[in-house]
């Protein structure tokens, strides 16, 4: 099984060139390559090592070698394991370069009376910083994981076996256990009880809003949720946001910098991850429509603010003109959405949240550090 | 509104309390004198003296193959009580039991863990909240709140508890709940604690975002108490419960190494939190790494006693009306202490240990096999080693009445038993093979 691991870290290396990572899929490929690469660079790490230490493990291994059982099956785990190793389209690692690149960009601490020295820096970020942008990762990749455990009760024997099923839960509940239990004794290792609250807050966080994604049965509640946009920022902020927000936030801590420093970089953090979070959602919106069938959540930001421009009443007028045979026809509900305002009103939303971003980190001095943040804020705008 | 929590503990220790090695003692001088030193030669069950915590000890088999080849059963078996080392604890009618003692402490701790886990979303609360319904044994938190009181007195102070050591009790239950939620949906569970599990009400997604939530509040209040030591103290306990879980999916060829394994997959989901938690309130009032070791130590071998007569109640306590055991483990594919023995005897256990019970039948054979050998018998005999160990630690702390209560924790450890054992109990019809009744009826330990 060692065997297995060190052929998808090499794979991992081999892949580390020409890596697809994009936090935008529809940014060219290219460009965003470039603002990855360039950020890399700067913070003198190759990211895609971040979670390696991990993986390795001789529970990974073993989790592993059963993975490789569910193969055939529709477990979920086994497109989550494959993304461990490449991935194009969970922005893997993201997070963790961006809490070092703020690091970077705020620079050493400010109090002399402190227990940080500059002199342990490395690239100009203390090694408590590049811990933590790991256990950052550690903590979004666990929740990669248990999102993906299957209800069995839903579970219908058209699908497969039970049993795969069974199985894969359990894979999945160990490994993001095991994923989960790293980041509390790297969080541990810190030795600052200040960053192990504020990140031990930001999983009952991403809990919560994971929770709240969730739809309560079969028939999608949503559908009659009066949900509206404050409450999807809530929401998504809590899903998609706390965790990057508190680990810039915890960075800074862990430099000692002034709770001022703690609170601009929580907001780029939090802006950001709305502002990526607010463009995903815009892509089914913004894509050539020739391009293959569509599918987007009825929980997505053009779609709820849609609904909250025409009113309830109206929109499930809507949705049920776009069923034929009980099933939507999301070609068709687009076209209904695209005619009014909650296309371009959740742009300007995005657009709104990648400016605060960019202002946010406006206070630190100019480097290629906060340059490359700046870059990855101004991607967040382009659709 | 102070949850009653702890109801009503009938504590029932008869005369027929007395310690099998006691008895030895009294009946057999020689060859448990010889017994004690081959544990102590092989530092097969005891952490003793200076051990240091990476050296947990596990050379079993030697016990396991001194036990078989050279007692004789019948000395062995429950034999006529005779009352010795523990005639001090029970002869002072002044002592309350330790739950009473330690009830002060714990009157609003599901109370104080409710408000931990403060959550907007209702649902989400009322699953968090769920097992939180004063019905828990809080056997954790007693630990932790006596030993904090027994450290405090130690360290020349009263025995009031620090804040720090409240969180901790607090804390410990709390992570044993979230694994208890995580088992239950790795062993899809359907009952815990007379209650249907919270995978089988709400699903097995919500059920791990519950049990995440919970450890995340844990985790919370633990950086709150604003010590590191604690906190990687605590952390470590995490981080075995996930690898003692870990642990559970490989079974080993060798048989040595299979009961090594066994203690210490043990240790890792079952003492490591109790020995931690022990370790945790120590630090906050005492700085001296001898009585931090002696708190570890204690929690530490009442843990694994803890589990191993859990493995023998797996065998000997009734799940359901018909009086049959419930062999969960055996089902699960697991082999405990009860098997690991009986494998001694009857090698055809080997195979069967091997692949996991899989085969039709395999489980009705092991359960047959087992108590047919001493299995239960020798894994009893060892938890009660376990719990000799756990006294030896813990009297070397100055005494205290919390250090009376944790020594007379060890004997309620030793004989406690299931709840749904206890049913039967009260029903008057229990008879099980292999197991003697006064054995059964010694102490219960149980709720009204």
């Amino acid at each position: 099984m060692t065997v297995i691991w060190s052929r998808l870290s090499c794979i991992v290396l081999l892949n580390r060139g020409q890596r697809n990572i994009s936090l935008f899929s529809n940014t060219t490929p290219s460009n965003w390559n470039k603002v990855v690469s360039d950020a890399e660079k700067i913070v003198g790490y190759p990211t895609s090592f971040m979670s390696l230490r991990c993986l390795l493990s001789d529970e990974l291994s073993n989790v592993a070698m059963h993975v490789r059982k569910l193969v055939g099956t529709k477990h979920p785990l086994l497109n989550t394991a494959r993304g461990f190793v490449y991935d194009s389209r969970n922005n893997l690692q993201m997070r963790g370069l961006v809490v070092l690149l703020m690091s970077k960009a705020a620079g050493p601490g400010q109090h002399k009376a402190s227990d940080v020295f500059p002199q342990d820096m490395v690239s100009g970020i203390y090694p408590s910083q590049r811990n933590l942008a790991e256990i950052t990762e550690l903590i979004h990749t666990a929740f990669l994981v248990h999102r993906g455990i299957v209800n069995l009760k839903e579970w219908t024997n058209s699908d497969g076996p039970l049993k795969d099923m069974q199985f894969g839960n359990k894979m999945a509940v160990l490994s993001g256990d095991f994923l989960l239990a790293n980041a509390c004794t790297g969080l541990a290792q810190l030795n600052n009880t200040k960053v192990v609250e504020l990140i031990s807050s930001a999983i009952g966080d991403l809990v919560q809003g994971i929770y709240h994604e969730m739809p309560n049965s079969l028939e999608d509640k949503s559908l009659t949720d009066d949900i509206n946009m404050v409450t999807w920022e809530e929401q998504r902020f809590l899903s998609h946001g706390a965790l990057l927000a508190k680990s810039c936030q915890a960075a800074m801590e862990l430099a000692k910098h002034d709770k001022d420093a703690q609170g601009l970089a929580y907001k780029y953090g939090k802006h950001l991850s709305l502002g990526h979070k607010l463009n995903s959602d815009l892509q089914p919106f913004v894509k050539n429509s020739s391009a293959g069938p569509v599918t987007f959540s009825l929980n997505s930001a053009p779609v709820v603010f849609h609904r909250q421009i025409v009113g309830q009443e109206r929109w499930r007028h809507q949705l049920q003109q776009a069923k034929t045979i009980g099933t939507i026809d999301y070609t068709k509900l687009r076209s209904t959405i695209k005619l009014e305002e909650g296309v371009t009103s959740t742009m300007d939303l995005c657009r709104y949240h990648g400016n605060k971003a960019l202002e946010s980190i406006q206070c630190f001095p100019s480097s290629e550090a906060r340059s490359a943040l700046e870059n990855i804020a101004s991607t967040v705008t382009k659709f | 509104m102070a949850t009653p929590w702890r109801h009503c503990w009938r504590w029932t220790i008869g005369s027929t309390s007395t310690g099998v090695l006691e008895t030895i003692c009294g009946f057999n001088g020689r060859s448990a004198t010889f017994a004690a030193s081959s544990f102590r030669g092989t530092g097969a069950v005891a952490g003793s003296g200076k051990e240091g915590l990476s050296s947990r000890p596990v050379n079993t088999t030697s016990i396991g193959n001194y036990i078989l080849t050279s007692r004789h059963k019948s000395r062995l078996l429950y034999p006529t009580p005779k009352p010795c080392c523990c005639k001090r604890i029970h002869s002072d009618a002044k002592l309350k039991d330790p739950f009473s003692l330690a009830q002060k402490d714990l009157n609003h701790l599901y109370d104080d863990i409710k408000k931990e886990l403060f959550v907007s979303k209702s649902e989400l609360k009322s699953l968090c909240d769920y097992y939180f319904d004063g019905k828990g044994k809080a056997f954790r938190p007693m630990i932790v709140v006596l030993m904090a009181r027994a450290c405090n007195i130690h360290s020349n102070r009263d025995g009031d508890l620090l804040p720090g050591q409240r969180s901790i009790a607090m804390i410990s239950e709390m992570i044993h709940t979230a694994s208890l939620v995580h088992d239950d949906v790795i062993d899809g569970s359907d009952k815990r604690r007379g209650k249907t599990t919270i995978n089988e009400v709400w699903g097995e997604r919500k059920a791990i975002l519950a049990g995440d939530f919970i450890l995340s509040a844990a985790s919370m209040a633990l950086a709150r108490i604003g010590n590191n030591t604690v906190v990687s103290v605590l952390s470590q306990v995490i981080e075995d419960l996930v690898r003692g879980e870990f642990m559970q999916l490989g079974s080993k060829e060798n048989e040595s190494e299979r009961f090594k394994h066994y203690l210490e997959k043990t240790f890792k989901k079952t003492a490591s939190l109790i020995a931690n938690s022990c370790k945790a309130v120590s630090i906050l009032v005492n700085s001296d790494p001898e009585v931090q070791e002696i708190a570890f130590q204690y929690g530490r071998n009442v843990g694994i006693a803890f589990q191993l007569v859990d493995d023998v109640l797996d065998f000997t306590a009734c799940a359901s009306q018909l009086g049959k055991p419930s062999a969960t483990d055996l089902k699960l594919g697991l082999a405990t202490g009860p098997v690991l023995f009986a494998c001694q005897q009857f090698p055809e256990l080997h195979a069967m240990i091997m692949r996991r019970f899989s085969t039709t039948g395999d489980v009705d054979r092991a359960w047959q096999y087992v108590l047919e050998s001493d299995g239960v018998d020798q894994t009893n005999y060892l938890a009660r080693s376990y719990c000799r160990e756990a006294i030896r630690q813990i009297s070397l702390l100055r005494p205290s009445p919390e250090q009376d209560a944790l020594i007379r924790l060890t004997e309620m450890v030793l004989t406690r038993d299931k709840k749904s054992a206890t049913i039967e109990l009260v029903g008057g019809e229990l008879t099980l093979t292999g197991v003697p009744k006064n054995r059964l009826c010694q102490a219960t330990w149980m709720q009204c």
